[in-house]
């Protein structure tokens, strides 16, 4: 199957005020086939958000591409030219960002928030506008869209704000989702909701979409494919039933074992404490020889001080950066 | 939408300041540019309800001032004939706001009784009344008009270099700089110098605009730099960028109503600064001419020092500004007490021309 969305080697980096440059994803290749669900799962500060943006080039000011290509649909968006891009934008790739909060204009109505994806992508009357948008939120409220429409952000709850972005992004039918920690500000049953209204959008849309999160629980038994990243660099990438398992490298193998155990089988009182990984994720700014991962790795050998591993192919669709498997 | 009454207040009072002017033709007895050689510098007519008998009279008269052969000597009234004066009578034919052809007038006396001269009279023995309010037409329309090519070009200048940033925002805040800093009033003296001589009131007056209009638009432009470059990088701009909002749509709708609020206080601030620029530049000669009345012009007749010396009604135009300004400064820091609750304090510098 031909691939929806292929990155090569993408390499970004942030120019701090000093001038100094700090490389934020350090050659990250990695393929999209339409309709699946591809999970991303990394720590603050691997460079999930720097991603995000990248791929629809919304980096801040100071952000800059060093190398690489993103190849959608067979064009590439790096090098597209502004009204290209504008065109993919919310049309055919719909961004969530991670704030619902903060994503949304405090002072206009959802409904035109929402219309006015649509009308940057087609041209419709007010009418036709009006009707379409109201379709699109009873897409993601099951009543109330009217109420919904007419409402200001102010007075939608976190949840309800999340579904209108959500709404934002499907808008135009795209054939790609970007969601970039969709449910991070949200309460566990509604974080189940909006995850559960994510799956039923791709099944009716058979859209592909990139979930990006911090936390593996959410990807299991959603994403198709997981992707592990550290330190702006692709630790393991694989179908979710491999990654969650049998994790290959030792930093997944090392965060799965940080989630906590059901809250069932916690009730005693907690003798035991939460695992957690070693030592803190690297200075950007001040990378060492080797493996990123190799001064918290518990596996580690000689060779990871020296040099970084490449990618390896464990199968034909699971693959690890680390020396064990041959690097 | 309720205004905070504050706000309303200064409303209210400016706007009945400028329909006085607005309306000058109903609110003032005389055409402006009507002469009476026969009274020059005649002092403001004194009004009376009680005559020289003693005898109380419920309809307000005037007596006619005799004319002296000794400028020196105090004016004496005639007092043998009392002049009724009369309310909603018709006098002068005039235009109202400038195309309702009207005759009436809030007050003036029998046409050929004699006539009323409220503040005085200047050289030729036009009533200074309503050349002040005739005046203040053209002083407000220059600050209007002025402060709207001001803002109109600081806000784009502004936008432009906020917004798209790089060589642009390096050229044009050069430019603005440029602008502060050059001294502006000998400039101004220059240009007027290379001119000719007598130009037409309308050209004159134009010319005023514009200059002032020019002037001034560096500061506000770095204002609403400032909130453009603020207002691009808040989320929700950077969402509506990612769902592939046009850049004319992120303007219209997300950063041009966040400079709103700052436009309106720098209105209120600078429309009363142009007035009082027009004012210098007419008590100079540089600005609109006779035979048209302004409140610059009224007072260049105090260059003369027998004037400055003996006919102090002639500083009256002077005291037309104090209201607009008082109004349009209290309007501006009511305008920033809206806009930022939280800051009461309102600091009103800056000098143009």
């Amino acid at each position: 199957m031909n691939a929806l969305l292929e990155i090569q080697d993408l390499e970004v980096a942030y120019r701090s005020t000093a001038g100094r440059e700090c490389g934020a994803l350090a050659g990250v290749s990695f393929e999209v086939y339409p309709g699946e669900i591809l999970g991303v799962l990394g720590e603050s500060g691997s460079g999930k958000s720097t991603l995000a943006a990248a791929l629809l080039r919304l980096l801040p000011p100071n952000g800059k591409f060093r190398k690489g290509t993103v190849r959608f649909e067979g064009q590439d968006l790096l090098r597209a030219r502004q009204r290209e891009l504008q065109k993919v934008r919310g049309g055919r790739i719909g961004l969530i960002f991670q704030e619902p909060s903060m994503a949304l204009h405090p002072t206009i109505r959802t409904g035109e928030q929402i219309s006015s994806v649509i009308a940057a992508h087609q041209a419709l009357d007010r009418r036709a506008l009006r009707e379409k948008t109201l379709q699109v939120l009873a897409k993601v409220f099951s009543a109330d869209a009217n109420r919904i429409a007419e409402s200001y952000p102010h007075q939608l709850s976190g949840g309800q704000r999340q579904r209108v972005l959500l709404a934002q992004a499907i808008a135009c039918s795209p054939a790609l989702i970007i969601a970039d920690e969709p449910t991070a500000s949200l309460d566990p049953s509604t974080q189940q909701d909006i995850l559960e209204l994510l799956r039923t959008l791709r099944d009716q849309l058979h859209c592909a979409m990139i979930l990006i999160t911090h936390n593996p629980a959410i990807l299991a038994g959603l994403a198709d494919r997981i992707l592990v990243l550290y330190a702006g660099k692709v630790a393991e990438i694989g179908p979710a039933s491999e990654v969650f398992g049998s994790p290959q490298h030792p930093y997944t193998r090392a965060l799965l074992k940080c989630l906590p155990p059901p809250l069932t089988e916690n009730l005693r009182p907690r003798k035991s404490k939460l695992t957690v990984i070693p030592g803190e994720s690297p200075n950007l700014q001040q990378l060492a020889n080797g493996c990123r991962f190799e001064p918290r790795c518990t596996d580690r050998m000689d060779v990871c001080t020296t040099s970084e591993p490449a990618e390896t192919s464990l199968s034909r669709h699971h693959a690890v950066s680390c020396f064990r498997y041959g690097g | 939408m309720k205004l905070p009454s504050k706000l309303a207040k200064w409303l209210i009072a400016l706007g009945l300041l400028h329909g006085a002017v607005i309306c000058a033709g109903f609110f003032t007895p005389y055409d402006p540019g009507e002469q009476d050689r026969e009274n020059t510098y005649q002092p403001p007519t004194h009004i009376h309800l009680v005559d020289s008998q003693g005898h109380f009279h419920i309809r307000p008269f005037f007596y006619r001032y005799l004319n002296r052969e000794d400028f020196s000597e105090p004016p004496q009234e005639d007092t043998t004939k009392i002049i009724p004066l009369r309310f909603f009578a018709k006098g002068a034919r005039y235009h109202l706001m400038g195309f309702i052809p009207l005759s009436l007038h809030l007050f003036c006396s029998d046409p050929g009784s004699g006539r009323i001269y409220l503040l005085g009279t200047d050289a030729y023995g036009r009533d200074q009344f309503s050349r002040i309010l005739f005046g203040g037409q053209i002083s407000l329309l220059t600050g209007l008009l002025g402060a709207f090519i001001t803002l109109l070009l600081g806000a784009s200048i502004g936008t432009t270099a906020g917004y798209y940033g790089g060589w642009r925002d390096g050229l044009l805040m050069r430019l603005a700089e440029l602008f502060v800093a050059l001294p502006w009033l000998y400039l101004l003296f220059a240009l007027r110098a290379f001119l000719p001589l007598a130009v037409s009131p309308l050209e004159a007056f134009l010319l005023v605009v514009v200059v002032v209009g020019t002037v001034g638009w560096a500061r506000p432009a770095r204002l609403i730099r400032g909130i453009v470059l603020s207002a691009k990088e808040r989320d929700f701009v950077r969402a509506a960028r990612g769902f592939g909002a046009s850049n004319t749509y992120l303007l219209r709708r997300h950063i041009l109503p966040e400079t709103a609020g700052v436009l309106l206080t720098q209105a209120a601030i600078l429309i009363p600064q142009f007035v009082l620029a027009e004012m210098t530049l007419s008590f100079l000669g540089l600005g609109v001419p006779e035979p048209l009345a302004s409140w610059g012009n009224l007072l260049a007749n105090l260059q003369q020092y027998s004037v400055l010396v003996s006919y102090w009604w002639m500083y009256l135009p002077a005291l037309a500004i104090v209201p607009f300004f008082v109004g349009y400064l209290g309007l501006a820091s009511a305008l920033q007490e809206h806009a930022n609750p939280h800051k009461i304090e309102v600091g009103v510098t800056g000098d143009t021309v």
